[in-house]
């Protein structure tokens, strides 16, 4: 695929369905400016049409860079500074202060569970559930939320003002534009998210271990072994899935709204909005599935 | 329709400067996640078991309620094995598979006993009992019987308990209930014994039997008063008979004087016993010379017949003096 070869990936003129027939949207809005009534069923349909071809496009731009992340001529030497910049910029400033963050709010809630186990007299279950509900579900949620705000969301209001200063953009960028622009962010983004999880993760335990044990290294034995009840082969293995869902959720989303919603008059803030919603939507959707795979 | 023109884009941003070290921030971060996901990797295998070298032991139950892989199987409240497999085998038992550490596997010996607890409150607990330390310890790939201490089966036990005692409970206070019956009888024999007629009402149950005991108990205090008049008369006939038997012209002093005299007449007719005795011995003495003897046997025969009469004399005084003997014979020696 050559610099410039654009015709790959130019958006159609029309949009067409996966047959090339014009939707039902465009039909739509064809009908209605030609005067002519529109019932609600068929405005229902067009509505859901665009729905699932936008949430198409994003799919569709998340196979595209997933193809050039596994390809080794994305990451060629001329293309090194981007990257580490980009890995730099997603996730050096924020690990610390998100770790330190996560600590703090750790801390009153690994607190707030041992004090109220231990007057029920459930101390044996208090580790288990503040490991639980600290590093499998809170941590990843709050690291995903952290890099879309600190990095991906910015990220993209760049990308769409870049769209919008420059109108002659194709719809759809070409493969260079795609690893000089879209990859390294969509890798910044993919990268941070474990990361950040990771390291919060590590320390949460760490502060469970102070503050259920304190300063000994008596229960080691123990705290290890409640560890490894919880985290079983199961657990981790969705743990992974849903932290890698995760980022990937808060790194694509936000960059296909820039890309595909067309810019123009007044439509930075929609793109913007439209990129929150299906993002929280769908990291929602990612962690009700792992709640059901953990807990059912 | 107007068509406004849209607002002329921004001013591109100026590029963010390029932090110092970029490249090498870059890989350092790289190379700390990396190793921050390893390490965690490692330590998650360690917790979980994988770097132990354990041995197998193979538990049999009928019920594997609770039963979970990857619980614990605990000694002294230590945990000493984890569960590794549940399965059903063929007689409808349970095979729990444990993984025994071998660090651990000392605790466990051929006596040893596994349990299978089960509480009100909290999770199944597989507890292994070791009396005896010194026994041989349990091979690797042994197989035994779990004892099964299940506190919930006791609940509907204690449950229908409870039922029957709440029943019985119940019939007991029912307003028709014989405890009530026997409370009201007992608030109405309370409200009799309060009553005018007291305890006698509450026991002959009526007015006219009641009054019939007042009268029987007014009579009978009568006859007591009657009866203390006989008393006192009685009274005075002993102090009379015992002014002439214990007085001092009382028939018991010429009782003691009759028993001196009866004393001393006795030893005089122990006396005269005794001669008549020392005389017989010498009769029996001169019984070959009767013809010597004969001329002194007259006043002998005199002698005897004197004290005869006297001892006569004194039975007869005897007898009148004591008047309860009867027996007057007197056996000659």
């Amino acid at each position: 695929m050559r610099r410039g070869d654009a015709t790959v990936y130019r958006r159609p003129a029309r949009l067409l369905d996966l047959h090339g027939r014009p939707t039902a949207s465009r039909l739509s809005c064809a009908m209605v400016r030609a005067g002519l009534p529109v019932d609600a069923g068929s405005a229902w349909g067009g509505a859901a049409v665009r729905w699932l071809a936008g949430w198409w496009r994003i799919v569709h731009l998340g196979a595209l860079l997933a193809v050039l992340a596994l390809s080794p001529t994305s990451y060629r030497a001329d293309l090194h500074a981007k990257l580490a910049r980009h890995l730099w910029l997603g996730t050096g400033p924020t690990v610390v202060w998100f770790t330190v963050a996560s600590a703090l709010a750790g801390l009153v809630l690994i607190r707030i569970v041992v004090v109220t186990a231990v007057s029920y007299g459930l101390t044996q279950y208090a580790l288990e559930m503040v490991v639980r509900v600290l590093v499998l579900e809170l941590i990843p949620l709050a690291a995903a939320l952290f890099v879309a705000l600190r990095y991906t969301l910015p990220q993209a209001a760049v990308l769409a003002q870049r769209r919008l200063r420059d109108v002659q953009l194709p719809a759809l960028p070409d493969a260079a534009t795609l690893r000089r622009d879209l990859l390294p962010r969509l890798l910044a983004g993919v990268f941070g998210v474990p990361t950040l999880a990771a390291a919060s993760g590590v320390v949460a335990l760490v502060i469970a271990y102070l503050m259920v044990y304190g300063f000994t290294p008596w229960g080691l034995p123990a705290y290890t072994r409640t560890v490894g009840h919880v985290f079983t082969p199961a657990v981790v293995l969705i743990f992974a899935f849903k932290t890698l869902f995760f980022s990937l959720t808060v790194s694509l989303i936000p960059i296909a709204s820039a890309v595909y919603d067309a810019p123009g008059a007044g439509t930075l803030v929609v793109a913007e909005l439209r990129a929150l919603v299906r993002m929280f939507v769908l990291l929602l959707v990612i962690e009700a599935i792992s709640l059901m795979g953990n807990y059912y | 329709m107007p068509v406004t023109p849209p607002p002329a884009p921004p001013a591109a941003e100026p590029a963010a400067p390029t932090p110092a070290h970029l490249e090498f921030k870059a890989a350092a971060l790289l190379v700390a996640m990396l190793v921050l996901i390893v390490a965690s990797t490692l330590y998650l295998l360690y917790a979980r078991g994988a770097f132990e070298r354990t041995q197998e032991l193979t538990l049999i139950t009928d019920d594997a309620e609770g039963v979970a892989v990857g619980m614990d199987m605990t000694f002294s409240g230590f945990p000493i094995g984890r569960v590794r497999r549940v399965d059903l085998v063929e007689d409808g038992k349970v095979r729990i598979l444990v993984d025994i550490p071998v660090k651990d596997a000392h605790w466990l010996r051929e006596t040893s006993v596994f349990v299978l607890a089960r509480g009100l409150v909290g999770d199944t607990r597989l507890r292994a009992y070791s009396g005896v330390l010194t026994d041989p310890a349990l091979p690797a790939g042994a197989t035994r019987t779990v004892l099964r201490g299940d506190a919930t089966t006791e609940v509907p036990k204690l449950v229908a308990a409870a039922r029957e005692l709440v029943d019985n409970l119940a019939r007991l206070s029912a307003a028709e209930s014989p405890l009530a019956q026997s409370l009201a009888h007992v608030q109405a024999a309370t409200e009799k014994l309060n009553g005018p007629r007291g305890a006698l009402g509450l026991v002959f149950g009526n007015d006219t039997d009641a009054q019939r005991v007042n009268d029987t108990l007014q009579r009978t205090q009568a006859a007591l008063a009657r009866l203390d008049g006989v008393l006192r008369r009685v009274d005075g006939v002993v102090a009379r008979a015992d002014e002439q038997v214990l007085g001092p012209q009382g028939l018991m002093r010429d009782v003691q004087a009759g028993v001196v005299q009866l004393r001393e007449l006795l030893q005089a007719s122990q006396d005269s016993l005794r001669k008549v005795d020392a005389v017989l011995e010498e009769a029996r003495g001169i019984a070959g010379n009767v013809s010597g003897a004969t001329t002194d046997l007259g006043a002998l025969r005199a002698e005897v017949e004197t004290s005869l009469r006297r001892i006569d004399h004194l039975i007869q005084e005897v007898n009148r003096r004591w008047p309860f003997k009867r027996d007057t014979q007197i056996q000659v020696p």
